[in-house]
């Protein structure tokens, strides 16, 4: 008799169990992916990065800590060795044109994928807008920043200057 | 009598199992539309900010926001 019910019962918790992933943290390695750039210049892959420490930063237009994280960010890539550090971002609009009217005002210089329908925050399991990754030059993610608010671009130096240290050091 | 009993247990746990498959989490990524200004309950800003003191004061609580504006769910 209790069997009968159990089969009934693990169907609904099955069904009401909510479909999340898992989200990728520090120690783990980043998945490789070749996305569309924003700006229509062919595709962005992570594996043309390798042997450089990487910035990866999932953002949107909508999201307002994104927009100031972004000048940030354009401001810290010039801070370090092109050649060792490279900052790659991956925009979320449902609509291209709205990101590219906000990078009409604030021009970035690095290169930024589009993927409106969401595969790689997916793949990456990110939790809260903006997220961003830093990967090491074995494509290991060494650190996971979450939100963008004042003072954090400190906290986010601080992480590369080590990570460029630590590898140079061939520690990894 | 027993037998429509449990024929109605069975559509019961059936019927529960669709709508909860109804349920779905908009991802963080996903609140593009969501965020839109006119997306929240009082998409004025100004008005939105008019009832929200009303509430305080009657309340001594600050009310729940909606999801007009920011919406990026973080910090």
């Amino acid at each position: 008799m209790r069997t009968r019910f159990l089969a009934p019962f693990l169907l609904l918790v099955a069904c009401a169990w909510p479909a999340t992933a898992l989200a990728l943290d520090e120690g783990d390695r980043a998945p490789a992916f070749s996305i569309p750039s924003l700006f229509g210049d062919g595709n962005i892959e992570l594996g043309q990065y390798r042997g450089k420490v990487v910035y990866l930063d999932f953002w949107a237009s909508w999201c307002g800590p994104c927009l100031k994280a972004i000048p940030e960010i354009e401001e810290m890539r010039g801070e370090f060795p092109e050649d060792e550090f490279q900052v790659v971002a991956i925009n979320l609009d449902q609509k291209a044109k709205k990101a590219m009217r906000f990078l009409e005002k604030n021009p970035i210089g690095y290169p930024s994928a589009a993927d409106p329908k969401g595969s790689l925050p997916g793949q990456f399991g990110v939790e809260t807008m903006p997220t961003s990754y830093l990967i090491d030059r074995d494509g290991v993610i060494r650190y996971v920043h979450k939100g963008f608010s004042r003072g954090d671009g400190s906290r986010i130096r601080e992480e590369i200057r080590m990570l460029l240290k630590e590898q140079k050091l061939g520690k990894n | 009598m027993m037998r429509s009993i449990r024929l109605l247990v069975a559509a019961a746990i059936t019927l529960a199992a669709l709508a909860s498959t109804g349920c779905v989490a908009v991802k963080p990524w996903e609140r593009d539309l969501l965020a839109r200004r006119d997306m929240g309950f009082e998409p004025d800003g100004l008005e939105a900010a008019r009832e929200a003191h009303i509430y305080w004061s009657k309340e001594a609580s600050m009310p729940g926001g909606s999801g007009g504006g920011g919406g990026c769910g973080c910090n």
